[in-house]
């Protein structure tokens, strides 16, 4: 058993199956994790991210399939004795408990005997790590929610686990507090070296968390490979609908054109795929030059991001075209609303799915 | 802790009185007036009346201690104050040992929510019948001749029925506790379902035992249950005399029971000075329960 495990890989499942009914809410999984990696898991609600990382964790049997932590297979094993760290989504503190007293839990639960002076020489070197130095005695409702954040992660990290589970970490955070607790995860990972399995349901945190990030749909894993990877070549198009920054179009595949409802588009690249589709960037539109592939549109609205603006367009059959315009190209164009422009791209840019 | 206080007394503060208006006042009137006339006033009226003169056959409203004196100086009134704490302490235990494993039980084993609505319901079945039928329906259960010692002889377990089942204390204590309990397991049963199952997960994940998890965190959390169970029950057995009467042969006198009889021989006085002391007794306990938690912080 040993001897197939990848050098180095922490995690790792294999064929993992679980059922709801008759609906496999986890089809086949597998994947492993390597030591000290960041992996980020991007799938849309229902698409059994937590189910996997509950399986994960050993909270849910799986019908088929293994679980194995640094090579040993800890499948039928009860969630304290995987060594995973788990965070909730809602954080799970302990609400009558102090936060020193919510980190020093998992090493005060016996195991092997530890001095009282240990555990909490311990907890408040971990309270040091994730910055919450002088807030030992505070009860957990009397703290902020990005302490509270801190208070989860350092409850987890106190037992040294050898991976840590992420459930929508950042899910009940503010956008401001979101983007600051990110590089703080990183840089508390970094510190510690443990990898860490990340689930989330937004895009942008999913690519900029991960050194490897997986794509789930519907209980299967439709990808998993470097963000910069995931993001250029998505593997089908459903991957890149999650990652929301293409435009995918329904049609199929004539000669050497995708031909859709609003037109044949030359064929450049192609992925083999089950579901044919037509994906293009939103910032690989233009409406200034004919650049070989394109259609017609009329305009309708507009959104404006900061470092770049959205424009919204629609087809005459009702599909919406968006069009990203970064400000560092210039000023934006002006567009009338309801009037038609033909909007386009280099074929290269474009990935057919076939 | 202090902080906690701190922090719960200055939100009660802040909604500004200038907003409630007269109207809001107008809500709490019928509630008032209600409370001040069938409340407030008898229990001054019973204050009152245990230091009037009472004689043979008339009472008259001469300010006196006799009364106090006379319950005060009676071993049998001073032997019913010690069998009323005896028998509530018991109760007030049996329902805790009897009621925790079970709101246990149903709120946190049980995960279906028809279910767990389903035996609480359960719980309440006795209460569709009267008190009386209640607490008589033991005597045919635990008599000379009743269906325990029945059973246990027809099994062979023993060879005489056991006399000491029925108007005994231990009568009075099962019957109670059959009729209390479901006052313990409601509240108890209430704060368990409160509980964020992801907490017991996380306590799990960290290492904790079925018994630390226990211990360390859902006993603290439902304690708030306890307490308002215990309230409840106590309360309630407290004031009690009607199982005592019906299942102890008149053999244990709680003050209840010393109440009825006074009042029976039209000893109004005395009658008012018992009810006085269990008044008290009743408030010290509520007193002393309410201090183990803050239910403002917890409900």
């Amino acid at each position: 058993m040993r001897a197939h495990v990848a050098e180095g890989s922490v995690l790792r499942l294999e064929q993992l199956t679980k059922r709801f009914g008759d609906r496999a809410a986890l089809d086949k999984i597998s994947f492993s994790v390597n030591s000290g990696e960041y992996v980020s898991l991007l799938g849309p609600s229902g698409s059994g991210k937590t189910v996997l990382l509950r399986a994960i964790a050993g909270f849910e049997a799986p019908e088929e399939g293994r679980v194995s932590i640094v090579g040993e297979d800890v499948t039928r094993k009860p969630p304290h004795l995987r060594g995973i760290g788990f965070v909730f989504q809602n954080f799970a503190l302990f609400p009558h408990l102090s936060v020193f007293d919510n980190v020093a839990f998992g090493l005060r639960n016996g195991g092997d005997k530890r001095t009282e002076s240990d555990t909490r020489r311990r907890t408040l070197e971990m309270l040091d790590l994730v910055g919450l130095n002088g807030l030992e005695t505070r009860g957990v409702h009397q703290i902020s929610g990005g302490q509270k954040q801190r208070v989860a992660l350092a409850r987890t990290l106190v037992i040294k686990p050898k991976l840590v589970l992420l459930d929508e970490p950042l899910g009940a955070l503010d956008a401001n507090l979101r983007m600051r607790m990110r590089v703080e995860l990183r840089r508390i990972r970094e510190r510690l070296g443990i990898p860490f399995l990340h689930v989330t349901g937004s895009e942008s945190e999913a690519l900029a968390m991960g050194d490897r990030l997986i794509v789930l749909d519907r209980g299967a894993i439709s990808q998993f490979g470097p963000p910069g990877e995931v993001y250029e070549h998505p593997a089908n198009p459903n991957v890149a609908k999650f990652l929301n920054c293409y435009n995918v179009f329904d049609g199929s595949v004539q000669g050497d054109a995708f031909v859709t409802n609003h037109g044949p588009i030359p064929l450049a690249r192609r992925v083999a795929s089950s579901t044919p589709a037509y994906a293009v960037r939103y910032d690989r539109l233009t409406t200034r030059a004919d650049a070989g592939a394109g259609l017609s549109a009329a305009y309708i609205a507009s959104e404006y991001l900061g470092s770049a603006i959205m424009h919204f367009f629609e087809t005459p059959d009702g599909k919406v075209v968006e069009l990203e315009h970064h400000l560092s190209n210039g000023p934006p164009d002006a567009y009338e609303a309801g009037r038609t422009y033909r909007l386009s791209w280099r074929p290269e840019d474009g990935i057919a799915f076939v | 802790m202090t902080a906690t206080e701190i922090i719960v007394e200055a939100a009660d503060a802040t909604p500004p009185r200038s907003t409630r208006s007269v109207g809001a006042y107008l809500l709490i009137a019928p509630a008032i007036v209600w409370m001040t006339l069938f409340l407030v006033v008898p229990m001054a009226m019973i204050v009152y009346v245990s230091f009037w003169t009472q004689t043979t056959f008339k009472i008259e409203p001469k300010l006196t201690l006799d009364s106090w004196q006379t319950f005060f100086s009676s071993s049998t009134y001073i032997s019913s104050l010690w069998t009323t704490v005896r028998i509530w302490l018991t109760v007030l235990a049996m329902t805790f040992l009897v009621g925790y494993p079970t709101a246990l039980f149903v709120g946190l084993f049980v995960k279906n929510k028809t279910l767990q609505t389903t035996l609480l319901v359960l719980c309440v079945i006795p209460f569709w019948t009267s008190f009386l039928i209640r607490v008589l329906a033991w005597r045919p259960m635990l008599g000379k001749e009743g269906a325990i010692n029945i059973l246990l002889m027809k099994a062979g377990i023993i060879q005489q029925p056991i006399e000491a089942l029925l108007f005994t204390d231990l009568s009075v204590v099962i019957g109670m506790t059959q009729i209390y309990v479901v006052f313990m397991v409601g509240p108890i049963a209430f704060m368990l379902g409160r509980i964020d199952p992801n907490i017991l997960e996380a306590a799990r994940d960290l290492g904790a035992g079925f018994w630390r998890i226990l211990r360390k965190i859902i006993f603290p959390l439902s304690l708030p249950g306890v307490v308002v169970g215990a309230i409840f029950v106590s309360v309630m057995v407290l004031g009690e005399f009607a199982t005592s009467a019906a299942l102890s042969g008149r053999k244990v006198n709680l003050l209840g029971n010393i109440i009825v009889t006074q009042v029976g021989s039209l000893k109004w006085a005395l009658a008012s000075v018992v009810g006085v002391i269990l008044t008290f007794i009743m408030g010290v306990v509520i007193a002393g329960l309410l201090r183990i938690v803050d239910l403002k912080k917890e409900l």
